[in-house]
């Protein structure tokens, strides 16, 4: 655990809140929440999705504003209407939405709204000096000639750090900076958190992941629907005490355990897949009420094998069987025929439709079922909905209720809802838990051990290694688009998986 | 009873139809009036029922085409082509009737709607089939076969003005009992196509689709949607209502010619626009389009009515498209806040 705490009693407040409350329509985000954030820290403010510490991140941050209450920075009390008078107070906020243009260079971006100029010409070379020099002195090394646009979600974020403290900002507010990166890109990030740390820079670190809390963080304050639940020393506690502070309950109603499971007969069998470009050769078996899990770094062909499955891959070599009897597989509507349903990566882009409603958003790839030459029986629609709903214990105003204004964790809960409803016997599982709290995490995790033990044959697709572990009787590791090794839940451990996805010798 | 109010208040059409009936009562209000020529009474020069009916006639023509354009806006595209559809619909009845000389009323009003609905279906197939098969944007392919269209609606023509058949204008203009002078078979057809659009639209699966397609593409994609028939289907639509509405209009005119509907494209859009139609996708209705022509013409008619300098109609017209679209989004955001505080209210409750 770090030792870097702090010098005494007498230290420096970085901020703090007093009897602060936010209120979105439909949901009281904060009530009355005072905190104070000690200077040089790095504090973490974690809850499950919906507790409100994003809100507070971005009250800090200056993009939103404060409903009642009050906040100071470095004593002096602030009133902030924009992100832009954040910062000049010294506070930053990175996250993943943030302005920056795709279409640019790293080194304009950096240097947007102050591009050093020429004669009234871009300078293009003072430009480039100037933005690697705010990379550097956050340590980090980068073409600076790039496209932002083309940068990995790592790098991007390092991007966003250099020009936050580039911008003068004392106190930075982390949000969920984890949720997308890969584990080494997650490793950079730490250890440019310590660099900050260590410069005496505040880090606000918003999170559910517990390694990273008790890893980085000195401090932790838990938040509850909108209520500050506690703060503590991170190591005063341990991991499941802070995880019963942020759910108010205790843990062990959160893991439920189901039977060994039966494993079936095969249902699906792939032989040497090749997509080129994405992954050459790639053979996999699943069984009828069988969890296998695909593991493998970002960007070592795990999407696009799941993509290649439900049709949305060209697939150039290699064949599939379903049942025992060949299938070509060509788009996702025959995918669905064959009875696979994919639950995809990105749930904002491929697994929802934002403005539209819970309730369409759920039923849409069933409509056929729901209806009769294209007449949709909507009292039928919604019953089948409603029960879905209430299984996966989807939380939302009403079904009507726009699912862009839905939590992170009921949105991947409506999306579960849209293929559950299609009753898959295969189900392809994509990062099913990204970006949800531990609640709904456990609550999926239930759910996949659930449709296992009905028969359903299921692929898990996880950056998290631990959830992979957990759930799969099986784990395929993929490297580089091929697969490199099968080991059974046995032989499965961190270490023997992370070795075969880094291609180190065991 | 009041949920049936909080469903009516809380559509999306409810500040659109706020502005009509606004528009409405100023007008009648400062309209003035003048003597029945017959009878001596006084009658409101815009609340009297030929004005009212002139006006939704007025306003049915685009306001069909309107329908079919907002399948399009809906699925996040656009068609400029509509108005060319139109000419070369009514320019191919036209040819077509002249070839075949003399008919019965009857088959003379069924050739001419089935030529008028096909040519306009095909035209919006070939947009459709353009745009899926090339792959390029619905803006670029239907601002070439805006031209292409009405090239060959002129080539075909030599550029003269055919006349119709009487039959044609018979049934358009038929007064279905009403006093002479009105004729309301467009704007019935307008009704009808309206109510058949809403139900095409929120009632079926075809366009349940549409919304998702406009929402988000890449979601249509992983739920499986056959996305080609999707795109292709709203530009069907949309041709085949301007191919209905030259029908009516040809008939209803008289003749046809390569150069009819010029511009309407434009009208078509600002109505579905001030319909609530976005033009990002994802969202429209049928009903709004017909609202959105409606008070488009009305403001026209506005002009006319109230005796203002005609000279200021483009002006006044496209100030009033801005204005529309913003009292609807700000309406569209109150009610999302009172539905949202109302949701809350029994939630907290319960």
């Amino acid at each position: 655990m770090s030792v870097l705490r702090g010098e005494g009693p007498t230290r420096e407040i970085a901020a703090r809140l007093e009897h602060v409350s936010k209120r979105f329509p439909g949901v009281q985000a904060l009530r009355d929440v005072s905190l104070e954030i000690a200077a040089g820290s790095c504090h973490a403010l974690c809850g499950e999705n919906g507790a409100g510490k994003s809100t507070l991140g971005k009250l800090l941050a200056g993009i939103q504003s404060a409903d009642a209450g009050a906040l100071f920075v470095f004593g002096r009390a602030v009133h902030f209407t924009s992100p832009r008078e954040a910062l000049a107070a010294g506070v930053a906020m990175v996250h993943q939405e943030l302005a920056f243009c795709d279409n640019l260079s790293v080194a304009e971006n950096l240097c947007l709204g102050r591009l050093p100029t020429r004669r009234g010409l871009v300078d293009g070379v003072e430009t480039r000096r100037h933005a690697t020099a705010l990379l550097t002195e956050t340590g980090t090394i980068l073409d600076v000639n790039g496209r932002f646009g083309d940068l990995a979600i790592g790098h991007r974020q390092m991007v966003q750090i250099a020009a936050a403290v580039g911008g003068g900002a004392r106190i930075i507010v982390f949000d969920e900076p984890t949720s997308s990166l890969s584990q080494v890109e997650a490793e950079r990030l730490y250890a440019l958190i310590r660099r900050l740390k260590a410069r005496g820079v505040t880090c606000i670190y918003v999170s559910h992941r517990m390694p990273e809390i008790f890893a980085l963080c000195d401090t932790v304050s838990v938040l509850r629907d909108g209520a500050l639940v506690a703060t503590r020393a991170v190591h005063d506690l341990t991991e499941s005490q802070l995880v019963e502070m942020m759910i108010g309950r205790p843990l062990a109603e959160y893991f439920p355990t189901h039977g060994p499971a039966l494993v079936g007969d095969e249902v699906l069998r792939a032989e040497h897949l090749t997509c080129p470009g994405h992954f050459q050769d790639v053979s996999l078996t699943l069984r009828a009420g069988e969890v296998v899990g695909l593991a493998g770094l970002q960007g070592a062909g795990r999407s696009e094998v799941a993509c290649a499955l439900f049709g949305l891959e060209h697939v150039t070599a290699g064949r599939i069987f379903i049942r025992g009897s060949g299938a070509r597989i060509g788009s996702p509507q025959q995918a669905m025929q064959f009875g696979i349903g994919l639950v995809p990566e990105d749930r904002k882009k491929q697994g929802l439709v934002l403005s539209d409603s819970a309730l369409h958003n759920a039923s849409l790839p069933t409509l056929n079922r729901l209806s009769r030459f294209s007449w949709i029986f909507r009292a039928r629609e919604r019953r089948a909905v409603r029960s879905l709903f209430d299984r996966l214990r989807v939380r939302a105003p009403s079904m009507d209720a726009v699912v862009a204004g839905l939590s992170g964790g009921n949105q991947q809960k409506v999306v579960l809802a849209k293929w559950l409803a299609a009753r898959p016997s295969i189900l392809i599982l994509d990062e099913p838990t990204r970006g949800v709290d531990v609640g709904a995490k456990a609550e999926i995790h239930a759910l996949i051990g659930e449709l296992a033990a009905q028969g359903t044959a299921i692929l898990v697709i996880s950056s998290e290694l631990p959830e992979v572990l957990t759930l799969a009787e099986r784990v395929l590791v993929l490297r580089e688009g091929r697969l490199v090794g099968e080991l059974p839940r046995a032989k499965a451990t961190q270490d023997s998986v992370l070795r075969l996805m880094a291609g180190l010798a065991s | 009873m009041h949920h049936f109010i909080r469903r009516i208040v809380g559509s999306q059409e409810s500040g659109l139809v706020l502005v009509l009936v606004l528009v409405t009562i100023a007008l009648v209000v400062l309209a003035g009036s003048h003597p029945d020529r017959a009878t001596g009474a006084t009658i409101n020069n815009f609340w009297n029922p030929n004005t009212i009916v002139q006006t939704a006639t007025d306003a049915s023509f685009f306001a069909i085409m309107a329908i079919g354009a907002t399948f399009v806006i809906i699925s996040g595209g656009i068609d400029l082509s509509v108005g060319s559809i139109y000419a070369l619909s009514g320019v191919a009845v036209a040819l077509l009737l002249r070839k075949l000389g003399p008919m019965s009323d009857i088959t003379t009003v069924g050739v001419g709607f089935a030529t008028c609905a096909g040519v306009g279906l095909l035209c919006g197939l070939l947009n459709g089939a353009l745009v899926v098969g090339l792959r390029v944007h619905p803006f670029i392919i239907t601002l070439g076969t805006m031209w292409v269209l009405r090239g060959v609606a002129f080539v075909a023509t030599k550029a003269e003005s055919i006349t119709l058949p009487t039959a044609l204008t018979a049934f358009t203009k038929a007064s279905l009992g009403l006093r002479g002078g009105l004729y309301p078979v467009p704007m019935l057809f307008m009704f009808l196509l309206t109510v058949l659009g809403a139900i095409y639209l929120t009632r079926t699966v075809m366009g349940r689709h549409i919304f998702a397609f406009g929402g988000s593409l890449e979601a249509s994609r992983f739920a499986g949607l056959s996305l080609a028939r999707i795109q292709i289907g709203v530009f069907a639509a949309s041709g085949l209502t301007a191919g209905i509405a030259a029908f009516l209009g040809a008939g209803f005119y008289g003749s046809a010619s390569s150069g009819d509907a010029q511009g309407y494209e434009l009208y078509v859009i600002a109505s579905a626009v001030v319909g609530g139609a976005s033009l990002l996708g994802g969202k429209g209705s049928a009903i709004g389009a017909m609202l959105g022509a409606l008070l488009i013409v009305l403001i026209r008619q506005s002009i006319r009515t109230l005796h203002f300098d005609q000279n200021y109609e483009w002006i006044v017209i496209g100030c009033a498209i801005i204005i529309a679209v913003v009292v609807d989004q700000w309406s569209t955001r109150a009610t999302a806040r009172q539905l949202s505080r109302a949701a809350d209210n029994v939630r907290t409750s319960a």
